[in-house]
């Protein structure tokens, strides 16, 4: 959702409703585990290692060219052959084409275990290179470890440390018993310190490097578990947040649906006294029984209005069938049905339409255009107007809009029109009947269908509500016909 | 004068609609239990019915019960006078009668107005008194 108000007069606020603002609907909490938060994590990050891989690939293919150019790196007191930059960039460029391929196949999980084993070998192998004892680079296993700690759990982060460790390891014996020739990017008069120093002070400063490995992996690890485990809390209060509504929702439709009845038979009653079907009344009786009468239309409207958002948020209840409307129809019937109600307070209806054909649920785009309009009609001054206008955008968009001249919405109530019960203190002194569903209704439904609404309001001055209509909306599957029902 | 049979589970409701067509000067009978309704119509065929689709022991007992009044009443008038819109989004009108699935004369929603009622009642009794004449 957005708001945003026009400085310039009148003070017109705009405030535009997408059909994706609600969030989205949460994991059962029985689902909701270390495993799911894991692989949520996993899935959403996935990508992550392999943009990593193509950066450092970048970078030693950068390394290595720089390497190609005479006494590149000489003058900062490097020496770097490009051959293995450029070698170690091909098997990344390699590597990552490989894993693009695999990830169509493989599971996420085992995939990336082989490519951080894989990393760990190339980084070893680059370690190496530069320099196993005499330069910083064993600190780039820290890359790994922490990526571990976000991505992993505590365990398998610990895993990946010690791997790491067996690694660098293994190159400094391979080193250290000939195997390999020691190499390192530093010019000439380091490695001579570097002969200097002894086999104790050496492996003192391996065991260094590994104990602060271990602190930033112990440390790493920690953070990422406590903040995971923030996330499965968030994720169980969204949930339960998320019952406890859809609970309210069904008491709702229960208590309206045990409302329904009686008032039905109220209804009929008092149109048996107020019709004189059961005998003349006094003029003091008949005042009554219209207090009886105007009350129950609004009862009605309120059962009615409670019954379709309970209806619109009830999960249980599948989406009625899309089917080919035309929604210029649908208008000119709304119009007609509100004419009288508009008419007795003076109110003109100006019905503006094109010929438009929809796909959506007749009945979601009836109540939409249902209360939009007798939202209109509701806030208008007596002796008003209400326009309401429906045409084509494009073939793939149609646009219905419902103006007033009413009593306008303050910019900062905007936002909140939608939300249920929501009526501003002039809405509340201007029409005491409304319940305040409507506009929840018109939100539920705008979302069903895939339905962008814009409002344009200025107080004192009305309302406009336009509607960016799909012509074939979402939400609801074709069917002709109501098998299910009969 | 007809002879008017309602189907309908609520008995102050059906009493209220039997109340406003024996002002009209029919007689009425009310039925509040939808699995009756077969021997009750069998006993004395009724000049139209009302009848409601949702009764406790069957949300859809009334579609059910219309096909099976069909099948033995081929021209009998069936007024539906329901508040299923209000329970389930199905949209239900005038244009989903249909001979196989929805074999009604006339649909007609809850809360209902009664002079809406007495038109349609007469009309459908205008219909049937034709349909016999011919």
């Amino acid at each position: 959702m957005e708001a945003d108000t026009a400085s310039h007069e009148p003070a017109t606020a705009i405030f535009l409703l997408r059909p994706d603002d609600d969030d989205p609907r949460p994991r059962p909490a029985a689902e909701i585990d270390d495993a799911w938060a894991d692989r949520q994590l996993l899935d959403q990050n996935a990508a992550w290692f392999c943009r990593l891989r193509w950066l450092v690939a970048g970078l030693l293919s950068a390394a290595g060219i720089a390497g190609l150019l005479p006494d590149g790196f000489e003058r900062i007191g490097l020496r770097l052959t490009p051959a293995w930059p450029l070698s170690i960039a091909a098997v990344l460029v390699l590597l990552n084409g490989a894993y693009a391929l695999l990830s169509r196949r493989l599971p996420v999980r085992p995939l990336l275990w082989v490519q951080i084993l894989v990393d760990l070998v190339v980084l070893t192998v680059v370690i190496h290179f530069l320099g196993s004892t005499t330069t910083y680079a064993p600190f780039m296993y820290l890359f790994h470890i922490i990526l571990a700690c976000i991505f992993f759990t505590r365990r398998e982060s610990a895993a990946v440390t010690v791997a790491a460790a067996m690694f660098y390891l293994g190159c400094l014996l391979a080193e250290f018993a000939g195997m390999v020739a020691p190499t390192t990017v530093l010019a000439a008069p380091v490695p001579a310190l570097v002969g200097e120093i002894s086999g104790g002070i050496r492996m003192l400063n391996v065991a260094s490097v590994f104990a602060i490995w271990a602190v930033i992996w112990y440390l790493a690890s920690r953070l990422a578990g406590e903040l995971r485990q923030r996330e499965r809390q968030l994720a169980l209060a969204n949930q339960r947040l998320k019952a406890s509504s859809d609970e309210r929702a069904r008491h709702m439709l229960q208590t309206t649906h045990q409302l329904k009845a009686p008032f039905a038979a109220i209804h009929a009653h008092t149109q048996l006294l107020s019709g004189g079907y059961c005998g003349p009344l006094s003029e003091q009786a008949q005042g009554v029984v219209a207090k009886i009468t105007a009350r129950c239309g609004m009862l009605s409207q309120q059962i009615q209005e409670m019954l379709q958002l309970a209806n619109l948020r009830s999960e249980s209840q599948s989406n009625p069938p899309a089917v080919e409307i035309d929604l210029d129809a649908v208008v000119r019937t709304a119009a007609a049905r509100i004419e009288p109600a508009a008419a007795q307070r003076g109110i003109q209806i100006e019905t503006q339409v094109e010929a438009v054909r929809i796909t959506a649920a007749e009945d979601h785009v009836r109540m939409l255009v249902d209360n939009l309009l007798s939202n209109a009609v509701n806030y208008s001054d007596d002796g008003g107007a209400v326009a309401i206008a429906c045409r084509r955008l494009s073939d793939q968009a149609a646009c219905l809009e419902v103006r007033d001249h009413g009593i306008g919405i303050p910019a900062d109530k905007l936002p909140h029109i939608f939300d249920d019960y929501f009526r501003t203190a002039e809405a509340a002194r201007h029409n005491k009947a409304s319940t305040g569903l409507g506009l929840a209704i018109v939100r539920h439904v705008a979302r069903a269908v895939g339905i962008t609404v814009r409002v344009e309001s200025a107080p004192g001055q009305g309302t406009c509500f336009t509607l960016t209509i799909p012509r074939v909306c979402i939400g609801a599957a074709r069917s002709p016909r109501r098998e299910g029902v009969a | 004068m007809a002879y008017l049979l309602v189907i309908d589970d609520d008995e102050d409701f059906g009493g209220a609609v039997a109340s406003l067509l024996e002002s009209q000067g029919h007689e009425v009978a009310v039925e509040l239990d939808d699995a009756k309704a077969m021997d009750r119509l069998q006993q004395r065929r009724p000049d139209a019915i009302v009848l409601d689709v949702m009764f406790p022991e069957n949300p859809i007992g009334g579609f059910e019960l219309a096909r099976k009044i069909r099948r033995s009443f081929q021209n009998l008038p069936i007024l539906m006078l329901t508040a299923v819109n209000q329970q389930f989004p199905l949209g239900f009108s005038n244009k989903d009668i249909d001979p196989t699935w929805l074999p009604v004369t006339e649909f007609l929603e809850k809360p209902v107005d009664f002079g809406l009622l007495v038109e349609r009642v007469n009309r459908l009794l205008q219909a049937g008194a034709n349909e016999n004449d011919d």
